[in-house]
């Protein structure tokens, strides 16, 4: 014989609470009901206590709760929600607008001051074309080499039409040369990525030279051994040095 | 001969540039070879294989085809999107014309020479008209998707085979529609994930289609159906180029390994009439990527990375078997890029875009034949001049006082006025030179270093006198008739009198400096020249040629001398005719009239006029016997060409004073060292 927990009995809900709310309350009612009846002959089932766990002894009814008050609360989240979105968004829209000021600011303290650069940008570029002098260090030449390449890139600029008799000036757009130089510049890229990129078998010509060396009877040194481009600066510096301490010793020694 | 001290000089960092693009003209049997600086020559091939012109390069003109259309016409195509058409005759570019398709891969031009198909990076195909002083653009055909990097028109004119990454599409002319899309395989039997590039095309007659890829294989398609038939995996890497002969019976397609391969069109069985392509002939003459060839009817052509260009005559097609059907290998320049300053001793040595002036060391130890004496002062690198712009210098001269430095690119001339005090030097500008002296073919300064001669594309040659601050323009000697057609050469003579100047068809003409005008002209003759120089004292103009003869002119007298007669009448010896590099300079000797000194890349030779000449039987090369022998033996195998070959390959070889001489040599080991990296060659044990 089942034993049934004696169980408060539960009216079945009113009908305006039925929409939502009514409907776990109706399945519980349901429940009730079921678990009411004697189960037939079966045997028995624990009992589910979840129902009615916290209000178990307590005889008040549930809450009501209208439905217009739920979807009340309901918007009231949403909004609580969209409006901290909302805040966040602009707390950090704010905090990037700073930063970019504060960027700018530190950029413009870096050039020079905008006198002088309107200066310059009038100043005429007759003065570019110097001639290059005695250059026996390589420093020097490479540092022809950039001025060389900016001047040209100056000249590029500030190509324009001019009224005067002997000389004759080209019209250029620069954004046209631009992107000309950009598909140039891609088109190498791609017969060097195709003839000397990865997947590509090549080696180094010294390598490649020395094979006959390692494959001869006797076997040799590779084609090029010696490494004459390590430490040129150190080199230099050494030879320097010789030289001044010579001159310096011969000067003592003649004291 | 006399003892001789030899300056070896081998910091000459002489670099050719890699070979891009080759293009034969069966008409002229000429041969144009574009390198990767922008320099196009053209070479003679019935000439002995001369140089006998070129166009300088330009830093932003990456060339990247080549091709001949009716009319010698030449005309180029590269990287920055131009198709330059130019002019043979006055030695300069005539026009540029931008395609509008971005960076151009492929040229091709129609078997009947009226259109130009260009390929570009967008993909597109672009049909140019020829007119007879331009190029008019017709129409595109069918865009495509990859960049077209091969062309090849069908003979007949109606079909044209382009390749791309991974596809090659056969279009119809007339409509200009894609018929056939014809998918690469990316690998031989196999998957890979790298695109395969077709690298080149041709279209037979019959409507094969042979293709060449990035994956080693050479693939004969049908374009009619558009289906594969054959494939040949050749090559462990990319199969670079390929030209057809004008019968179609035979192709040469070249590799990356530098193998260049050669296939015919044989009979299946003897006897009977199917045939088949065979690959016959596989010839190893370059050590890098093998980037273009050529096929002439009797000879195959290539050249690459390697800078060498290998004209390899083929035996069944050559009808004489002499020595012209021998391996030609052309690797170090026909012309000369040093010029010497014999007072200071000092050397200019001319590169793309900058030159370098050098002071030669000094010794003070003596020893005997054959020692290595050392310096006591080494060779010293004065000046790097820098020449701004990114055009190529064409020519340039260091006067003989060490005082004046000229160079010429083609839009600009530029002179500098040196000064030496104690161990320094320092350069000026000489600023507003005349435009006319643009673009010059040649530069000479005299022996006293006060005048200076230019000889310009156009034909004219300018005499200018050159004073402390600036010049004088003095004079322009017009070419008298016709216009010029090969490299031009100046020689004046020591006393400053006579100015000869070659490079017209009608032969060496000699101007009187003294009285500005034109004195008389060397008869011409049919090899261009290669080689002038005037003597001291006798005034006789020694000729160089490119077939190896050597004339010798006396210009008081306006004929050939007793000697050059007598050499013509006998000949010269036939080793000396075999020679294959030109004679690039002459020089003599100030207290010895009777010696010429001259030089090419594998020997130098000292001829001594008053000694026999040698007949076919007698040995050429004999160097010095060893002094056991007996004098009556050594006066007997004496004869006038005293040859040496210590020093090779010899860039430049002049006569400093009288007891020394300098040589500039130029290993070949020492460019093939500075040259971009070859392709991996996998040996057993290594």
């Amino acid at each position: 014989m089942v034993q049934l927990r004696p169980r408060p009995s539960r009216a079945p809900a009113p009908a305006e609470a039925m929409v939502d709310e009514g409907q776990a309350a109706s399945e519980e009612a349901e429940l009730g009901l079921r678990l009411g009846q004697p189960s037939s002959g079966a045997a028995a089932e624990p009992l589910e206590e979840d129902e009615d766990a916290d209000g178990e002894w307590d005889d008040e009814a549930p809450d009501e709760l209208t439905f217009a008050n739920a979807q009340a609360e309901a918007r009231e989240e949403e909004r609580r929600v969209r409006e901290s979105a909302r805040r966040d968004k602009a707390l950090l829209k704010e905090r990037r607008k700073r930063r970019e000021e504060l960027f700018i600011e530190q950029k413009k303290r870096k050039l020079l001051p905008d006198a002088i650069l309107e200066q310059l940008a009038a100043a005429p570029q007759a003065t570019v074309k110097k001639l290059p002098g005695k250059q026996k260090e390589a420093t020097l030449q490479k540092k022809k080499e950039c001025e060389k390449g900016s001047d040209s890139k100056k000249v590029k600029v500030q190509k324009i039409q001019s009224v005067s008799q002997n000389k004759s000036y080209v019209a250029l757009r620069l954004k046209d040369q631009e992107l000309r130089d950009a598909r140039q510049q891609a088109a190498k890229a791609f017969l060097q990525q195709a003839l000397y990129g990865p997947g590509t078998k090549r080696t180094t010509v010294n390598k490649f030279l020395s094979l006959d060396n390692k494959r001869s009877p006797v076997k040799k040194a590779a084609a090029q051994f010696l490494n004459d481009t390590w430490g040129t600066q150190r080199k230099q510096n050494a030879k320097k040095f010789k030289r001044r301490w010579m001159i310096r010793k011969m000067k003592t020694s003649k004291k | 001969m006399g003892e001789f001290k030899v300056h070896r000089v081998r910091f000459f960092n002489y670099i050719p540039s890699g070979i891009r693009c080759v293009a034969y003209n069966n008409q002229s049997n000429r041969l144009a070879v574009s390198r990767t600086d922008g320099t196009v020559e053209i070479y003679n091939l019935s000439a002995n294989y001369f140089q006998e012109k070129f166009f300088p390069g330009h830093e932003s003109r990456s060339t990247e085809a080549l091709c001949w259309a009716e009319g010698q016409r030449l005309f180029s195509a590269g990287l920055n999107g131009e198709i330059i058409e130019y002019d043979l005759q006055a030695l300069n570019i005539k026009y540029a014309t931008d395609a509008f398709g971005g960076p151009i891969w492929s040229l091709t031009a129609n078997p009947s020479g009226t259109h130009l198909l260009v390929g570009c990076e967008d993909g597109s195909v672009k049909l140019f008209q020829l007119t007879p002083d331009k190029i008019q653009f017709e129409r595109n055909f069918d865009r495509q998707k990859n960049r077209i990097l091969s062309l090849s028109w069908h003979p007949s004119g109606t079909h044209v085979a382009a390749g791309s990454i991974d596809y090659i599409n056969v279009f119809d002319v007339k409509s200009g529609s894609a018929i056939h899309k014809m998918k690469v395989d990316r690998q031989y039997m196999g998957m890979s994930k790298r695109q395969c590039i077709v690298w080149g095309v041709a279209f037979l007659s019959d409507g094969t289609v042979i293709s060449t890829d990035s994956a080693g294989k050479v693939q004969f398609w049908d374009s009619a159906t558009g289906t594969l038939v054959k494939s040949h995996l050749i090559a462990n890497a990319d199969v670079q180029s390929i030209a057809v002969a004008d019968q179609e019976d035979s192709f040469v397609v070249g590799t990356a390994e530098g193998t260049v391969f050669h296939f015919q069109l044989v009979p299946v069985a003897s006897g009977s009439t199917e045939k088949q392509w065979v690959r016959t002939k596989p010839f190893q003459h370059h050590t890098h990527d093998v980037r273009t060839v050529a096929h002439s009817p009797t000879a195959l052509i290539s050249g690459g990375t390697d800078t060498h260009l290998v004209i390899r005559p083929l035996m069944e097609k050559v009808e004489v078997k002499n020595y012209d059907a021998a391996l030609r290998k052309i690797t170090f320049p026909h012309r000369r890029l040093i010029s010497c300053s014999k007072k200071r001793q000092l050397l200019l040595f001319q590169f793309a875009h900058h030159l370098e002036l050098w002071r030669l060391g000094s010794t003070v130890a003596t020893g005997k034949n054959g020692d290595t004496l050392p310096l006591s002062k080494n060779a010293d690198h004065l000046l790097h001049l820098k020449t701004k712009g990114p055009e190529n210098i064409i020519c340039s001269c260091v006067s003989p006082c060490g005082g004046w430095i000229a160079c010429s690119t083609a839009s600009r001339f530029f002179l500098y006025r040196l000064s030496y005090e104690r161990d320094n030097i320092s350069l000026k500008r000489v600023s507003k030179m005349p435009a006319f002296l643009r673009s010059a073919v040649q530069i000479l300064f005299s022996e006293d270093s006060a005048k200076l001669f230019v000889a310009s594309s156009q034909g004219s040659l300018h005499v200018i006198q050159l004073l402390e601050g600036g010049f004088k323009h003095l004079h322009t000697f017009q070419p008298p008739s016709g216009t010029v057609e090969a490299m031009c050469l100046l020689a004046v003579s020591p006393d400053g009198n006579w100015l000869a100047a070659s490079g017209t068809s009608a032969g060496v003409h000699v101007y009187s400096v003294k009285h500005l005008k034109l004195h008389c002209t060397v008869p011409a003759y049919n090899f261009p020249v290669s080689a002038i120089a005037i003597a001291p004292n006798t005034n006789n103009l020694v000729i160089a040629h490119s077939d190896q003869q050597v004339f010798e002119y006396s210009i008081p007298d306006k004929q050939y001398t007793e000697w050059s007669r007598t050499v013509q009448k006998q000949g010269f010896h036939y080793l000396w005719l075999q020679r294959d590099t030109p004679i690039t300079h002459i020089s003599f000797h100030p207290k010895r009239p009777m010696h010429i000194l001259l030089h090419d890349t594998y020997m130098f030779c000292i001829i001594d006029k008053s000694l026999p000449l040698p007949n076919d039987k007698t040995l050429l090369y004999n160097p010095l016997p060893p002094t056991s022998e007996s004098d009556v033996v050594r006066r007997r195998t004496a004869h006038a060409f005293k040859i040496s070959k210590i020093y090779k390959p010899l860039l430049f070889m002049d006569l400093l004073d009288e007891g020394t001489l300098v040589a500039v040599e130029r290993p070949l080991d020492d460019i093939i060292a500075q040259l971009p990296p070859p392709i991996k060659k996998k040996k057993f044990g290594t």
